[in-house]
């Protein structure tokens, strides 16, 4: 951090923006900048975030070049502050005051600057490419990203299998643990308040489980899209990427289960008021029959159309930054997007096929590994550790296939982005 | 570092090499559901015919001799069939048109021996039988991990019978009424002096940018015309262009590039 005084002269700060950190909304981006600017016009500011480095002011005080910061940072910008050369002169004028009251008291932002000691000094580490320049990205077809998940997963086993197996060996092991060391007098008399507890203690622990769950779910679309791009990560910063938004993830996921539910549930309440309404009216026989079939298909093609549309809301999350209902939007705009002409191209069409595939893959799996549990439990029926293994087994299976699938998923969204948005085109010409 | 490209590269006596792309899980998958269903369709088309048949020789045949012999027969005749067309499929399909099968052709796969040739009827025989060992039980359970852990991505059968599944290549252009058509309209000459510094991999960015962005969503479509064109214009120092000028301004690159290499 430059000192603001020299030889008892206060020094004036050049504030730059010299980079857009990956998966940034741009439109959010650019609103920060006009409220920061609002007498710029639109069209201005967007041509000049197309032609980065853009100095936003020559002569910001180091409060002013703080707030600044804070607050296009938290938005994505990646900038950088230097001392102004004697002549220099601002551009705009910095307008922070206004920043004041949204970004909290300054000792909060001093403690936020504090603890980024190299966000002053040299190119930030975010402003590389996003994709690696050795790799090459390209439209893929169901078969492609098939191939292309199977061989991330043989080159990156490892990492991906253990970011999922966390939360099943956590669970797996306070279970066991469970069962251990419950009391047998628990077992043979138990009393309410027992029971109750008991209760209370696996509602929390299943809660716990979901969150878990999710954290891997997210960190594992984290380490993919990584590993995709050409970046290494691993199991540590896999997860650590995901703390900050694990919040937004469990509430969108939360919402697109209540909605998922809710919405059958209406299809199924508004039956079981209908079909007395109509039996009142004198409807019954083969009629009432196809009504009732009618609806209940109603119902899951509902349920199936919702899923279906949000079934990449959780890479939306973590991989574009949004949450809640705007997620669930983007990821219905992204599965109803027709990049290809064709019925079988459709992407919803598309993504059922993986689902499918994967899910065929995942019956392979769990055959393979249920064998030697199965011969075991053949030969020792009564063995605790038979058992045991047998469970140990299918809990790396369903791993094995929950990763596989997910892999394949994470890159048709890629894909979908690829084919819609000229992702790889636009990061490609980032570097033009 | 992931490439994404699986490759066997195969080296003839005559130093001539040949780079062949390795099908994965996915795409072998795909194919495997493809020559199933149409397997399945086969079977069923087969059963209708033998119940015609079986209706039409019952009019020839007495009642109670059809009624001695038919249920044996029948399932003995299912049983040969079923494993005709299960086994014989692939081994029929994969030995006549050179390794491959209408699911393999469908997802563009063709089963090739490890030094490049076609196969013949004894490996497409052999890798087939052995398909059973990889299937145990169904949904390939052995040869998922077999392939897992095969630097060719080989199952039990490949292995026996020297075989590995690639990825037939085929050229294809994305195509669309917009999409980008060259031209021998003589460009600005200026520009022209510009294009020595366009590298190839930069031409390529334009080019397939002309090609797609008939399907991409039309806010995207113009960001990154802009994008493009900008970074181009202020590269070179030309005025910066408005709006619905920057594809017509991309074309004018990719075409006056096409035609200096040309005359090159």
């Amino acid at each position: 951090m430059p000192e603001t005084k020299d030889s008892g002269q206060k020094r004036e700060l050049t504030v730059r923006l010299v980079g857009v950190r990956a998966r940034t909304s741009m439109n959010d981006l650019l609103s920060a900048l006009q409220r920061l600017l609002p007498r710029q016009p639109t069209e201005k500011i967007r041509t000049a975030m197309g032609n980065l480095p853009w100095t936003l002011t020559r002569s910001a005080s180091v409060d002013q070049a703080k707030k600044i910061k804070q607050f296009l940072e938290s938005r994505g910008a990646v900038l950088r502050i230097t001392y102004t050369q004697a002549g220099g002169r601002s551009s705009i004028p910095p307008q922070p005051q206004k920043l004041v009251g949204e970004q909290g008291d300054p000792s909060s932002m001093k403690a936020s600057v504090k603890t980024e000691p190299h966000a002053f000094q040299g190119v930030d580490r975010r402003l590389k490419p996003r994709i690696h320049p050795g790799i090459l990205l390209q439209p893929m077809g169901i078969g492609d990203i098939l191939d292309r998940s199977f061989y991330l997963l043989q080159g990156h086993f490892l990492l991906f299998f253990l970011i999922i197996l966390i939360p099943q060996g956590a669970f797996f092991l306070v279970s066991k643990g469970l069962q251990f060391f419950l009391p047998a007098q628990m077992a043979q008399n138990p009393t309410l308040a027992m029971g109750i507890g008991l209760g209370i203690s696996s509602f929390l622990a299943m809660i716990v489980f979901f969150i878990v769950q999710f954290w891997a779910q997210g960190a594992l679309i984290h380490a993919v899209s990584e590993t995709y791009l050409g970046h290494h990560t691993s199991l540590g910063s896999a997860y650590g990427a995901i703390r900050h938004r694990l919040g937004r993830l469990l509430g969108t996921i939360f919402l697109m289960g209540v909605l998922m539910i809710l919405a059958p549930a209406l299809v199924g309440i508004s039956m079981a008021v209908l079909f007395p309404l109509l039996k009142h009216m004198g409807m019954s026989g083969w009629p009432m029959g196809l009504l009732g079939a009618f609806m209940g298909f109603l119902a899951v093609a509902l349920f199936f159309e919702l899923f279906m549309n949000w079934l990449m809301a959780d890479k939306v999350v973590v991989l574009e930054d949004k949450a809640w209902w705007s997620a669930l939007r983007r990821s219905k705009e992204l599965m109803k997007s027709r990049t290809e002409p064709g019925f079988w191209k459709r992407s919803k069409m598309k993504a059922a096929l993986i689902l499918l595939l994967g899910f065929l893959v995942g019956i392979g799996i769990h055959l393979f590994l249920q064998i030697p549990g199965l011969l075991l439990r053949f030969f020792m029926p009564q063995s605790p550790f038979a058992a045991t293994l047998q469970q140990i087994l299918n809990m790396g299976a369903t791993s094995l296939a929950t990763v596989y699938t997910a892999i394949a998923m994470i890159l048709f969204y890629y894909d979908i982005r690829l084919r819609r948005e000229g992702f790889d085109l636009r990061m490609m010409a980032e570097n033009l | 570092m992931e490439t994404g490209k699986e490759t066997l590269k195969i080296q003839t006596p005559e130093q001539v090499g040949f780079r062949y792309e390795l099908a994965g899980l996915g795409r072998r998958a795909a194919a495997f559901l493809l020559d199933t269903a149409f397997r399945f369709l086969f079977l069923v088309t087969l059963f209708i015919f033998l119940m015609l048949i079986s209706r039409w020789g019952s009019a020839l045949i007495s009642p109670e001799r059809l009624k001695e012999s038919s249920g044996t027969w029948l399932l003995a005749l299912g049983v040969l069939v079923y494993a005709a067309v299960d086994l014989g499929y692939f081994i029929l399909f994969e030995g006549l048109w050179s390794g491959q099968t209408p699911g393999k052709r469908l997802q563009r796969l063709r089963v090739i021996r490890m030094d490049g040739q076609p196969i013949g009827w004894t490996e497409s025989a052999i890798r087939n039988i052995l398909r059973a060992v990889d299937m145990l039980a169904g949904f390939y359970p052995l040869g998922l991990i077999v392939m897992f852990f095969s630097h060719r991505n080989q199952r039990i059968g490949d292995y026996a019978s020297g075989t590995v599944v690639i990825i037939e290549k085929r050229q294809t252009v994305p195509a669309g009424d917009e999409a980008f058509q060259v031209s021998d309209k003589p460009g600005v000459a200026d520009l022209e002096f510009h294009l020595t510094t366009l590298k190839p991999e930069q031409y390529r960015l334009l080019k397939s940018f002309l090609q797609r962005r008939p399907v991409l969503d039309q806010e995207h479509r113009k960001q990154l015309a802009r994008l493009l064109a900008e970074r181009l214009r202020k590269r070179w120092g030309l005025p910066r262009g408005e709006g619905a000028t920057h594809e017509a301004f991309l074309e004018e690159v990719v075409r006056a590039y096409e035609r200096i290499k040309r005359v090159i």
